[in-house]
């Protein structure tokens, strides 16, 4: 497994928020030039995340953006992070993936999440609560279209394309072990919580995929720049939680005191630094059993030329340093 | 009269792009993209075609009816979003759920506007305010974000005829579609001012130029028609844009103009 198949990018949502306001149609022709410089510099995907119904207009599609990325580039894989399966028709899912895989020459990789924001759920006709049920069912569908039951053609990537299950909850671990799916670990989890949890997944699976984390980096060498850095993710962070979460029973900023903890502990899990301390923090996740990191330098509020200078520095010098440190 | 290139049997996105390329170099509006075998989902299609192509049109065709309509919504705004503003959504009633036509096309007009809506029809009922989802119970929704198009274009096919008329939306008429009940069909749009400029289009079989042309005088005089989508190889497109095309712009030409361009012969030229 070489470097360019363990090291992906992520996360493009094409959010314009208050902090950082964009036009849609460019945050999208930026999709794609970001990408076209993610393949030249070796990365191997890109990830796009999933949410709807928002001011900001979190892409809603994400399958239809990386058709766009596919258009634009030829060997990138393409993947979501996570494409929230209880959220779709299950077969028209099914077709669109196989529509993306056979487009794109099976670049795509699926991650797969519940979703978690009622409103979603509700603005589709869909009961929340239902999430895990639609969930299994959704993926048994897609699994059989993908087989023939319905009639349609093979996709390219046999069986399927990857797969690759979100979350760190149990029942989430028990999926991706049973279905054979890789795991994409959440950002927020500590090394230790990255290594048991890989553990516990590799010990239930009888055919382990890999295990994957997001991962939020930030490389420069100027300390005041990696603090700014991570108060902008903690800006971003407590308007996402306070907005969204519910929190024993409260509702994100009605429970500000608990949005600020889980924020802070997100925060804390940033790799921001020199390129040496950055792959240090990520030899650290890696070493913990992690096979696949989806880095994050992609915020809203980071500029187009800050993100590539970004993702220069993450390509030229913190990937030689995990390569080095026997990353193969 | 404008057109569309619609390849008959795509193998894979290289065979669109080459199409879509066709159209853009013979001064075709653009492309449509349908539900084929292969490539199912036609607005992945559509999106990706944009993306190897710039400044073409790219109509998709999608099913409508048995999906949920703001799914639809949404994936059409990420393909308009994506292709710069090029999207026309092209829908047809599903053959499953025909009665739910109506219903999905009133709330993908819903969702494509930028503003909260709430619908509560026989089929489908946005936001559903399911009782379980009690968490953040919303009233209205709004989807997001909003597509690049002021109105993205919306086109009924098929049998969806009379919805899309009845809202003074395009229709995209079969190329088998009888043309009496396509007059009579859009005979009467005529009397309402809110149907003036919806686009009239028809499906076309390619057979040779002289035949397209002729069927597109009588499309154009018998139901007003002022869209053409042709099933055509990429090689025919330099005949339907130079031969076809400016033939069918104006009520009568310069006479001897089309003498002269017989003589001349540019989709010849521009074929080499």
């Amino acid at each position: 497994m070489a470097t360019s198949d363990r090291v992906g990018l992520s996360l493009w949502t094409m959010q314009s928020t208050a902090a950082r306001p964009g036009l849609w149609r460019a945050l999208y022709r930026r999709l794609g030039e970001d990408a076209q410089l993610a393949e030249r510099l070796g990365f191997h995907a890109v990830w796009l995340g999933e949410h709807r119904v928002w001011y900001d207009g979190w892409c809603p599609a994400p399958l239809q953006a990386l058709a766009h990325v596919a258009g634009k580039t030829s060997t990138i894989h393409l993947g979501t992070a996570m494409f929230l399966v209880p959220q779709h028709d299950p077969v028209a899912a099914a077709r669109s993936i196989a529509t993306l895989d056979h487009l794109s020459g099976s670049r795509v990789e699926l991650g797969t999440g519940l979703g978690y924001r009622d409103a979603e759920f509700d603005a589709l006709g869909l009961r929340r609560d239902r999430r895990g049920r639609l969930m299994d069912a959704g993926l048994d569908m897609m699994e059989a279209v993908w087989r023939g039951d319905h009639g349609d053609p093979p996709p390219v990537r046999r069986p399927a394309p990857r797969i690759w299950m979100g979350g760190m909850a149990d029942r989430a671990i028990a999926r991706a072990a049973g279905r054979g799916y890789g795991l994409m670990l959440p950002q927020t989890l500590s090394v230790e919580e990255y290594r048991r949890i890989a553990g516990d997944y590799r010990g239930r699976a009888a055919r382990p995929g890999p295990v994957g984390a997001l991962r939020e980096v930030w490389v420069s060498d100027d300390p005041a720049t990696c603090a700014r850095h991570r108060e902008r993710v903690g800006l971003h962070l407590t308007e996402e939680a306070g907005s969204w979460w519910a929190l024993k029973g409260r509702f994100g900023f009605e429970a500000r005191d608990q949005v600020d903890r889980q924020v802070a502990r997100g925060v804390g899990q940033i790799a921001a630094g020199s390129a040496e301390q950055v792959a240090a923090a990520l030899r650290e996740v890696l070493d913990a059993g992690v096979d696949y990191l989806a880095l994050r330098p992609v915020f809203e509020f980071v500029e187009q030329a800050e993100l590539h200078e970004q993702l220069h520095r993450i390509a030229d010098e913190v990937v030689p340093l995990l390569e080095s440190a026997g990353l193969q | 009269m404008r057109f569309l290139l619609e390849h008959p049997a795509p193998r894979g996105l290289d065979d669109l792009v080459r199409s879509a390329q066709a159209a853009h170099a013979a001064g075709l509006d653009g492309v449509l993209v349908t539900e084929w075998r292969q490539l199912p989902g036609a607005l992945v299609t559509a999106a990706a075609v944009a993306a190897r192509v710039d400044e073409v049109l790219v109509a998709a065709e999608v099913e409508l009816g048995a999906r949920h309509p703001v799914e639809i919504a949404e994936e059409a705004t990420v393909a308009d979003l994506s292709s710069g503003g090029r999207l026309v959504l092209v829908a047809r009633p599903a053959g499953s759920a025909p009665e739910r036509y109506a219903e999905s096309l009133d709330v993908i007009r819903h969702a494509l506007a930028a503003r909260p809506f709430r619908f509560e029809g026989r089929h489908w009922r946005v936001p559903a305010n399911l009782p379980e989802n009690v968490d953040q119970p919303e009233e209205r929704v709004r989807v997001t974000p909003a597509p690049a198009q002021p109105r993205l274009e919306i086109w009924g096919a098929g049998e969806g005829r009379a919805v899309a008329l009845e809202r003074a939306l395009g229709h995209l008429a079969d190329a088998a579609d009888d043309p009496a009940a396509l007059a009579r069909a859009f005979a009467a749009a005529d009397a309402s001012p809110a149907s003036i400029g919806a686009p009239r289009g028809r499906r076309e079989r390619w057979r040779s130029a002289a035949d397209l042309l002729e069927r597109l005088r009588q499309g154009r005089a018998r139901f007003g028609q002022d869209w053409a989508c042709v099933a055509a190889p990429a090689e025919a497109a330099p005949e339907i844009g130079s031969l076809v095309r400016p033939r069918i712009q104006l009520h009568r030409l310069t006479p001897g103009l089309e003498e002269f361009w017989d003589e001349q012969r540019p989709w010849e030229r521009s074929r080499r």
